[in-house]
């Protein structure tokens, strides 16, 4: 659209372009070819100039040589009739224009001269034919002043006989006082020249004319460097001719006009040059005076425009910005009503799906309570009916418990709760969970842990564990029985050493998934639906819940799939390092400086030996029980011994129990689901440890084991107790009631906060082993309760064990309940394992702190 | 944005409108009344050299910036007159400029020693005593000028003229400068074996130098050079048995082919030998002090030059010419003339005269660095050795008489016929 409209503006500026460009090709033309003309006329009108000028000299010369002439004519007539013509011609002065007078009279070679001295015509020579008025006129030469001179010889008639020959000397030097000064500006170079001899003349004169060059007309060629042979033979031929002879030549890089202009019919020359732009100095100033026009024409065109340019930009960059942020607009409204149909379609699907999905379990608690209440008298149907109704309850829990967390995240309100937890929990209790499903589909599971340099992190082990089984129970969904999955947890490069960086990787090799569905698998409600996994039930949010928890904890989330080979999920997480237990004091603490560790590959062994090195503890590894049992027999000392049971065997185990001192204990080292293992357990102090090998699991059996030689005490037996409980639910305290009556505890149930705590207050101390509070109950709820209860002013109301039953599941609801000053929170509904551990647990705590 | 658009329409109309009122001026109209200045022209008679285009000679430079500092402190305007011989068969200059000396056509003349002697002799120049500049001159300078008792012309620089040689080529063949005659007629026999068939290149002026040398050596340097030139004026001595020597050591340099005598007769000074000097071809040429400085004739040479005294008995002895202005007693403006010669050869005039063409100044209070090629003549007139190539106390002109004589020399005549003819000028003399 945009590039549309691109081209639409280009194809517009085009024309506009090609007209400016148009005019200023017509604007150039007409200023060149106005310039041209000019320069043309101008150049035209300079030579004509020149021509003027040089025409004026020459009339002046000529002039001047014709009244020299009158002159002589006029003492040719009065010395003709002279009675002594040589007392004339010897009274006569010689001045700086006629400078010598002298008379040959007819018939002989010899005569008389001015300064008395004799005179004849050897040494003048009128050989070349020049004359004035018909009188002949001799070359150049140099006179006895040192001065160039020439002379005219004029016949002394008397009756119209010639009687004799007058001869007058002229110098060159009268006709310079008639020659313009300063010939243009001073600037040209004039010369007269004799035109048979070549000879100067009559010279510049004045400072800056001493360059040489004004001897004769082959000085003058040399010395302003004239050679083109051309010019040089054309010059030749009108000096010849008596022709006049003007050509342009450079003198000293100065472009100049030179001529040589005929006088007295080639007697003489005027010869020089003048500087073009001498000539032409009016013209300069008129083509100066058109540039001038001409640049401001052009900078105002230019400056027009400029203006018109950038007044069109600025329309353009507003109309730019405008059709820009209609196109956002179109384009947001676009993507909004996608999203809006998507959303809608999705959530149309969405509750479609849920429709059925709740529908099935509903109809199977419905159907079989239906049953039940049918075959009540059978016992084993009625077993088999409540097994199926928990089933299909505790499906329809997750189904609303996922939609329950996606509205949270969605709405942005899911806050993490920072914990320290180390890995061995978490993946025992991963692993707890999902070994079992795998198992069940006859698949393998795989747990593989490298390179993890700390065991105790800092994060939200819930959501973590969250993450884990969303992935883990998908990968067992969707891959059929009897395949693979493989859960990894690799140790990265540290970017920070503060932040454990960590990669879990969870592969299958089951169903795989399309490309399409990859793009979308992120999405909430959205779910792979094909002929294979139609049977798999979820709501399809799973994937979504991930990848926000994930992106919640700063980390990132990766999938590869391909249909039919499997998936891979790769989530990267850097989680603050948690501090670590004194685990160097504990094994001081137990007496403990040397472990056993027999059987195993090497790089278990390895990996054992790595990890008990901070611990202080020597980890003596042995290849086999035979070989740790050898150890011990030569002396060895070791206080506790660890035995990998899927290469040892029982015998293995045997035999090392054997050897080993009665009161050291032995750890099987087992696989999560390892078999057989009975027999062995049952030998003296020998307990299980699940792999993978962790201190931290290491040093919490081995506590126990030090702790209860005898072994663990039945966690969860709250037999012979008597509990305080509020709940307004009538069904829901029913349920309780008749729960707590199973496994054997008293249960006194008031209807809400303030009736619990009037009971505990008019109660005695130790009637009660434990509170339970509903949180939401009319009159008082369990948190303004709970706050009652620790305010009453008897010794037991702060250490009493208040427990919140609630169906508020989420953290910032147990957060709230430990505010209000409850020692712990059950989620309804009530898991009675988990609830019988809690209390045991509290009770315990609550023991130990009574004085 | 409204505004700024206006604001801009209203700055090009302002600059249009201020381009208008520029492009506007005032239309000429009335009357136009030219004033005629009444022009002070001083016509400076003065020879010219024959150079190449674009090529100024720098001594010719030097002085006009000297008459331009007259002109501008006089107002008035020098107008140049020269001449040149176009070849040997003209007029010389020194014919030239006796003749117009004597026709009162200038001002202002450059004179050579000989026709400064003549037209000193004939009444035709003024005396110079009286200018401001006259009273800086060194006493040779004011003896070699002073004709009759009258100071008749200043130089602008004291020109010494001498050997100028090709060191490289004397190095090549394993030669020493030559100190007397025999010396170096033993270095031109040296070169000629090696087949340099002309060792000196000559022109038809200067080869009266080794005259001189020869000739007065003795009287310049030692001799009693007042009883001396007495004796001569008085005839009681002869001037041809102080020449015969150097005229008897030309003769052998022509004989033997050291000097090529045709060429010499018709060449003009520098123009014919320079060329074979500066390509390494001739070892020795002659030629004035100026000459060897930069950007003249021989101040760029491919090989490392040396200007050195003319052989004679008493060693290397550099030969002392002076070239002076003149006014003329009768020149039409002749009290401009005296004045701007005044200005022309004063100490300011004349310091920036030698510092442009580094050379030795008549001014006794004006002393400047010589290049270092011509450190060994500089040596030896700083110690006082040199001939005098021009006196005007003699009554027999020298400079100009000796040159002609040379060059009857050259043309064939004998060693006793050119004696014969110092001796009728001494007869002459004499009989003045």
């Amino acid at each position: 659209m945009s590039e549309k409209i691109n081209r639409q503006e280009t194809r517009r500026g085009m024309p506009l372009l090609l007209s400016i460009i148009l005019v200023f090709i017509m604007f150039g033309t007409v200023v060149f070819s106005v310039s041209r003309r000019i320069s043309g006329e101008m150049s035209a009108s300079a030579v004509q100039n020149l021509r003027e000028s040089l025409d004026l000299i020459e009339s002046t010369i000529e002039a001047i040589l014709r009244s020299q002439v009158e002159f002589q004519t006029l003492i040719a007539r009065e010395i003709a009739g002279a009675e002594d013509p040589e007392a004339y011609i010897r009274a006569y002065e010689g001045n700086r224009t006629m400078s010598g007078l002298a008379l040959i009279r007819a018939g002989e070679t010899e005569g008389v001269s001015n300064t008395g001295a004799v005179f004849s015509e050897e040494g003048l020579n009128f050989s070349a034919g020049g004359t004035v008025m018909g009188l002949p006129v001799s070359r150049s030469y140099l006179n006895d002043m040192g001065t160039w001179a020439y002379t005219i010889k004029c016949p002394v008639e008397l009756d119209g006989r010639t009687v004799g020959t007058l001869y007058a000397e002229y110098i060159y030097t009268a006709l310079d006082r008639s020659l313009p000064d300063g010939f243009y500006n001073r600037q040209a170079t004039l010369y007269i020249m004799d035109g048979k001899s070549r000879r100067f003349v009559l010279q510049p004169k004045g400072m800056g004319q001493r360059s040489a060059g004004h001897l004769n007309l082959e000085d003058f060629y040399r010395a302003n460097d004239m050679k083109d042979p051309e010019i040089l033979s054309q010059a030749d031929a009108c000096l010849e001719n008596g022709q006049n002879y003007l050509f342009y030549h450079d003198v000293r890089s100065v472009q100049s006009l030179s001529y040589m202009w005929s006088v007295n019919d080639g007697t003489l020359y005027l010869v020089g040059y003048v500087p073009v732009h001498a000539i032409q100095q009016e013209g300069r100033s008129v083509t100066w005076s058109i540039l001038t026009v001409v640049i401001s024409m052009l900078a105002a065109f230019f400056l027009c425009i400029l203006l018109y340019y950038l007044n069109w930009r600025q329309q353009d960059q507003l109309r730019r910005e405008q059709e820009e942020e209609r196109s956002l607009h179109s384009r947001q409204l676009t993507e909004a009503l996608r999203a809006a149909q998507i959303a809608s379609e999705s959530k149309t699907t969405f509750l479609s799906n849920m429709s059925h999905d709740i529908r099935t379990p509903m109809n199977a608690v419905l159907g079989f309570a239906a049953l039940l209440a049918k075959d009540a008298e059978n016992p084993a149907k009625v077993r088999e009916y409540t097994r199926k109704i928990m089933a299909s309850g505790q499906h329809l829990l997750s189904l609303i418990n996922d939609i329950l967390d996606v509205s949270k995240i969605e709405s942005g309100k899911v806050a993490l709760s920072l914990e320290a937890f180390t890995f061995s929990g978490m993946i025992s209790s991963v692993e707890a969970m999902i070994q079992p499903m795998a198992k069940a589909r006859g698949q393998t599971f795989r747990l593989e842990v490298t390179g993890i340099r700390h065991e105790c992190l800092m994060g939200d082990e819930t959501r973590i564990n969250q993450v884990l089984i969303n992935l883990l129970s998908n990968a067992v969904k969707y891959t059929p029985e009897g395949g693979c999955i493989w859960f990894r947890i690799i140790g990265l490069p540290q970017r920070s050493s503060q932040y454990e960086h960590i990669r879990i990787e969870v592969e299958d090799n089951g169903y795989g998934m399309t490309p399409e569905y990859l793009e979308t698998i992120f999405d909430a409600f959205t779910r792979a639906e094909n002929s294979t996994t139609s049977k798999v039930q979820g709501t399809g949010l799973g994937m979504a819940i991930t990848k926000s928890l994930v992106e919640l904890m700063g980390g990132t989330i990766a999938v590869q799939s391909e249909v039919g080979r499997g998936s891979l999920f790769q989530v990267d997480l850097e989680l603050r390092i948690g501090e670590e237990q004194d685990s160097r004091r504990f094994w001081e603490r137990q007496g403990v400086s040397c472990l056993l560790a027999a059987g195993g590959d090497p790089e278990s062994r390895e990996n054992i030996r790595a990890l008990m090195e901070p611990t202080g503890v020597v980890p003596e590894t042995a290849g086999s029980p035979e070989e740790a049992a050898a150890w011990l027999r030569s002396g060895g000392d070791c206080q506790l011994a660890l035995a990998d049971w899927e290469t040892c065997g029982l015998q293995g185990v045997r035999t090392l129990r054997k050897a080993l001192p009665p009161g050291v204990p032995l750890l099987l080292l087992a696989e999560f689901d390892a078999g057989d293992t009975e027999e062995a357990l049952a030998l003296n102090r020998t307990a299980l440890l699940t792999k993978p090998f962790f201190v931290s699991a290491l040093q919490e059996r081995a506590a126990e084991l030090w702790a209860e030689p005898g072994g663990a005490e039945e966690a969860g037996n709250l037999r012979g107790l008597h509990f305080l409980a509020a709940e307004d639910n009538e069904i829901n305290a029913e349920i309780l009631s008749e729960l707590m009556e199973l496994e054997g505890v008293s249960c006194e149930i008031v209807e809400n906060g303030l009736l619990a705590v009037e009971c505990f207050r008019q109660s005695g101390p130790g009637t009660y082993d434990a509170i339970l509070l509903d949180v939401q109950m009319p009159v008082m709820n369990g948190h303004e309760a709970a706050r009652a209860i620790r305010a009453l002013e008897r010794p037991d109301a702060g250490r009493i064990p208040i427990i919140a039953m609630t169906a508020n599941a989420f953290t910032e609801d147990e957060r709230a309940a430990l505010d209000a000053g409850m020692d712990a929170h059950a989620a309804k509904p009530l898991d009675m394992e988990l609830l019988k551990k809690l209390i045991h647990q509290l009770i315990k705590r609550k023991e130990a702190s009574d004085p | 944005m409204k505004k700024s658009t206006g604001k801009r329409r209203a700055a090009l109309a302002l600059a249009a409108l201020l381009c208008l009122t520029a492009c506007g001026g005032d239309v000429p109209g009335g009357m136009i009344i030219e004033d005629r200045e009444e022009k002070r022209e001083v016509n400076l008679f003065s020879p010219m050299e024959k150079t190449d285009p674009d090529a100024d000679n720098v001594a010719r430079t030097a002085s006009d910036l000297t008459v331009a500092m007259a002109e501008k402190a006089l107002g008035i305007t020098m107008v140049y007159r020269t001449y040149t011989a176009e070849n040997h068969r003209d007029k010389t200059y020194d014919d030239v400029v006796l003749d117009r000396a004597r026709s009162n056509l200038d001002d202002l003349y450059l004179l050579n020693p000989d026709t400064l002697l003549v037209l000193g002799s004939e009444g035709r120049l003024a005396d110079l005593s009286g200018l401001e500049s006259a009273r800086n001159l060194r006493q040779i300078v004011r003896t070699a000028n002073t004709v009759d008792g009258k100071l008749v012309a200043i130089p602008q620089e004291v020109a010494a003229y001498g050997l100028f040689v090709n060191m490289d080529l004397f190095r090549q063949y394993g030669l020493t400068l030559p100190e007397t005659p025999e010396e170096f007629l033993e270095c031109c026999r040296v070169f000629q074996e090696y087949g340099i068939e002309t060792p000196v290149g000559a022109n038809r002026w200067w080869l009266e130098t080794f005259v001189f040398a020869q000739a007065y050596a003795g009287l310049y340097n030692g001799g009693n050079i007042e009883a001396e030139i007495a004796a001569l004026n008085s005839g009681e001595a002869k001037y041809s048995s102080y020449m015969r020597p150097g005229f008897e050591f030309l003769q052998t340099l022509i004989d033997r082919g050291y000097i090529d005598r045709e060429k010499a007769l018709v060449s003009e000074a520098i123009e014919a030998e320079r060329p074979d000097f500066l390509a390494g071809k001739t070892p020795i040429v002659m030629a004035y002090w100026g000459a060897a400085n930069a950007d003249s004739a021989y101040g760029k040479t491919d090989f490392e030059m040396r200007v050195i005294g003319f052989p004679s008995s008493l060693g290397q002895m550099p030969v002392v010419s002076m070239t002076g202005f003149a006014v003329g007693a009768g020149a039409e403006h002749r009290e401009d003339a005296l004045r701007a010669l005044d200005i022309m050869t004063s100490d300011e005039a004349l310091r920036l005269y030698s510092e442009t063409n580094r050379v030795i100044s008549p001014s006794r209070n004006i002393q400047v660095d010589c290049v270092p090629a011509l450190r060994p003549l500089n040596d030896r007139i700083e110690a006082g050795v040199y001939v005098l190539g021009s006196n005007a106390g003699m009554n027999v002109e020298q400079w100009g008489n000796t040159c002609q004589i040379v060059r009857e020399l050259l043309a064939g005549a004998s060693v006793d016929a050119c004696m014969a003819a110092f001796d009728r000028l001494q007869e002459e003399a004499l009989a003045r």
